[in-house]
């Protein structure tokens, strides 16, 4: 049992899973903060069409189905490694932010253009009987009322991109997975590694348990809830 | 340009490397063929013991659900096989990887069948149940077939998921596709591997993806949000 | 600026046409409705009322024929278009209200965010369409703490509050309760006492022979017969108008 709990190779761990858990943290928010935005924009550019949007719909589609389609993992290599012969030196924070970035936006887009047409047709067609423009119809009427039904499946996707940064690890990130790694390897004890899972148990169950909490409360699916927000 | 199709698209590293990635290929189709079907059959058991279960053994159960999903896959991943070994378990690396994605991916799958058959009528449990059906027939024969078809879209999703975790087994050095396709670009000091490798993984995956869109768009989407005409 | 525009007819379909897939929802229509006039459309489901009145503010686009807007063809997008809608009021079966949205920003977001009006300016053009209805005192529910006649009314004072040319009404009473259909009518026949002009499609017979100046019978996306109520309802030249007002 010793073994497991090696308090030499837990206070070697600490201090490095505990820098970690910043870089951990900062890999997180800002992919998930730039992947929403992204995912985001791409649905209200689908939603308002447009002459020179038009033709980029299918382009927004196969964007959405390539990068649902693909392992993250795979994208990180790709990008890591395959960069630099472009003569583009990708750090190993930058390459994974954006891979991150690339598959929630694939999501986020598909959540966001899911609740945009799960809110009534009616509601297009009253707000533009009276003259508002498609514009303010979407962000006026149509958003507010689809934002609402985004959050569970945003929620689940943004906890899924926070648990993918332990991919970072694999392009020599020094986040927590990293860290726990390498502590391990000069140990010889797997401390450093429950160190590690317990981080991620801290950091991501109490997540879980809230995006779980949403879904249940949240109607799946289906026509947009006849009344109003909660 | 014809510079970069000599990097990336390199005709002669790709036709060099084309039968390693396909031994990857294998190993990564092996892969998924032992997860999911072993993740579906966990998941239900799950779904099951949670129906039947008690209020509160349905809680723990979903606490330990839960408590898988809270580690990232390649934690969990490198936990069981570089961290069972030191416990004195020494699993092959195929077996080792194969239980801790069959262990992620079955969080879900019960998720999502626990949610299917929950959505099935109490009226189907009443109807079977008076007329003599057991519980055990009751949910083989008439609520999971239901639940089934309920959340197919969810579950072919989750089954993408499931593949795509398979290449999360590179990194613990089991020769799968990703794996083999690092090794070739490290061989020839050229890129056109990994491209290549993606490719095959969008050629696989890519239909499963558009199945999972068309099943998910049932809702026709709103003409006028986008034709202006 | 609107008494320099020649007197005639507000709104007018000239040859109009339109399918969906294989399907005629509308035939060679032509029809004009003049100020103040108030035109009922009668006809049997799927005869294409609600095609026609969505041809008139382009939510449906004809597939042939002109439809004008106080005398010009009215534009296919852009701007141009949501100005022309602006000056034409509709009114839906299901009142189609925002639910995130109380009675009084529901009937202020056209002007302020389609006009440009002031907030303040807004919100009294607001007050004041929904006092027109009788709702004066329900300026802060939200559509799920109203009936469902006070929400049609809501809806009326939405399509009216910009000052409309003419309204376009689809069916405004099939989804009440019998009880509350009297206070939308009523407001309706107000309205109509008012001279606003009104392309109405009904079930409604009693009342289109009291209040409409004119009843359109569309079958089969065609129009059969139109004319005066008294004329239409109790002289129907065609079989058809006889069968359909038979089965009434
Ligand atoms: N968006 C659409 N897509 C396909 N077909 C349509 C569409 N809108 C209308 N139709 C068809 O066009 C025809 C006319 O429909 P419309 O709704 O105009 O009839 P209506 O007279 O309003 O009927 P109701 O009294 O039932 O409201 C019908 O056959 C209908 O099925
Ligand atoms: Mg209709």
């Amino acid at each position: 049992m010793e073994i497991f709990f090696d308090r030499e190779a837990l206070a070697l761990a600490w201090p490095a899973v505990r820098s970690g858990i910043a870089v951990t943290l900062q890999l997180a928010l800002a992919s998930i903060a730039a992947g929403v935005a992204l995912g985001f924009a791409l649905a209200v550019a689908r939603a308002l069409g447009g002459r020179w949007l038009r033709f980029a719909t299918p382009a927004i589609v196969a964007y959405a189905d390539a990068f649902r389609a693909i392992p993250p993992l795979v994208l990180l290599v790709v990008i890591y490694f395959a960069a630099p012969f472009a003569g583009l030196e990708l750090s190993g924070f930058l390459a994974s932010f954006a891979a991150l970035v690339l598959v929630l936006g694939a999501s986020a887009e598909e959540i966001f253009w899911a609740g945009i047409t799960a809110v009534d047709r009616g509601q297009w067609e009253a707000a533009l009987s009276t003259g508002l423009s498609r514009r303010t119809t979407l962000f006026r009427v149509i958003l507010p009322q689809a934002v609402l039904l985004t959050v569970p499946p945003l929620t689940n996707r943004a906890i899924a991109t926070g648990k993918n940064t332990a991919l970072a690890s694999v392009v020599a990130v020094p986040e927590v997975l990293n860290q726990a790694t390498s502590i391990q390897a000069q140990t010889a004890s797997p401390a450093p590694l429950l160190l590690a899972a317990g981080v991620y148990v801290a950091l991501f169950l109490p997540l879980v348990r809230i995006g779980r909490w949403l879904e249940t409360r949240a109607p799946t699916g289906g026509p947009a809830p006849a009344e109003g927000p909660p | 340009m014809s510079e970069l199709f000599e990097t990336f698209l390199n005709p002669a590293v790709m036709g060099e490397s084309a039968g390693l990635l396909l031994r990857g290929l294998v190993v990564t189709v092996e892969l998924s063929l032992l997860v999911v079907p072993a993740g579906l059959a966990l998941g239900a058991c799950v779904a099951v013991a949670q129906a039947l279960a008690p209020p509160w053994l349905e809680r723990v159960v979903s606490l330990g659900v839960d408590l898988v999903r809270a580690f990232p896959p390649l934690v969990l991943l490198v936990l069981v096989v570089h961290g069972l070994p030191f416990a004195g378990i020494e699993l092959p690396a195929l077996v080792g990887v194969a239980v801790a994605l069959t262990l992620n991916t079955a969080s879900y799958y019960g998720e999502i069948l626990r949610a299917g058959i929950a959505g099935v009528s109490a009226g189907q449990w009443e109807a079977a149940r008076s007329s003599g059906l057991g519980t055990t027939s009751i949910l083989r024969f008439v609520i999971l077939p239901q639940g089934v078809r309920k959340v197919l879209p969810d579950l072919v999703g989750n089954t993408l998921e499931a593949v795509k975790l398979t290449a999360l087994a590179s990194v613990v050095a089991l020769p799968d596709l990703l794996r083999m396709a690092r090794i070739a670009q490290g061989v020839h000091f050229n890129p056109s591997p990994l491209i290549l490798a993606a490719a095959l993984y969008l050629a696989l995956l890519w239909p499963l993806a558009r199945f999972v869109r068309r099943l998910g768009a049932s809702k026709a989407a709103p003409d006028f949000a986008r034709s202006r005409r | 600026m609107t008494d320099r525009i020649a007197p005639g007819p507000v709104l007018e379909f000239e040859g109009v046409g339109k399918s969906f897939g294989g399907i005629r929802a509308l035939h060679g229509v032509d029809l004009a409705v003049r100020e103040g006039e108030l035109v009922a459309l009668i006809g049997p489901s799927g005869s294409g009322k609600s095609t026609l009145l969505r041809c008139a503010n382009r939510l449906a686009e004809p597939d042939v024929g002109t439809v004008r807007f106080e005398g010009r063809e009215a534009p296919r997008g852009g701007a141009a278009l949501a100005r022309v809608r602006r000056r034409m009021g509709m009114v839906f079966q299901a009142f189609n209200l925002y639910p995130h949205l109380t009675a009084l920003e529901n009937v202020a977001l056209a002007p302020r965010r389609a006009a440009g009006r002031s907030a303040r300016g807004a919100r009294r053009t607001a007050v004041e369409a929904l006092e027109r209805v009788g709702l004066g005192d329900r300026l802060d529910a939200r559509p799920d703490q109203l009936s469902g006649g006070q929400q049609q009314r809501v809806a009326i004072a939405r399509a009216l509050a910009l000052s409309p040319r003419i309204l376009l009404l689809d069916e405004p009473t099939s989804a009440l309760d019998p009880e509350l259909v009297g206070s939308v009518l009523g407001v309706i026949r107000s309205l109509a006492d008012d001279g606003v002009a009104m392309l109405i499609a009904t079930h409604e017979l009693a009342f289109a022979r009291e209040a409409a100046d004119r009843i359109v019978f569309l079958d089969e996306g065609r129009m059969v017969e139109a004319g005066p109520p008294e004329e239409i309802l109790e002289r129907p030249r065609t079989e058809r108008l006889r069968t359909f007002l038979k089965r009434l």
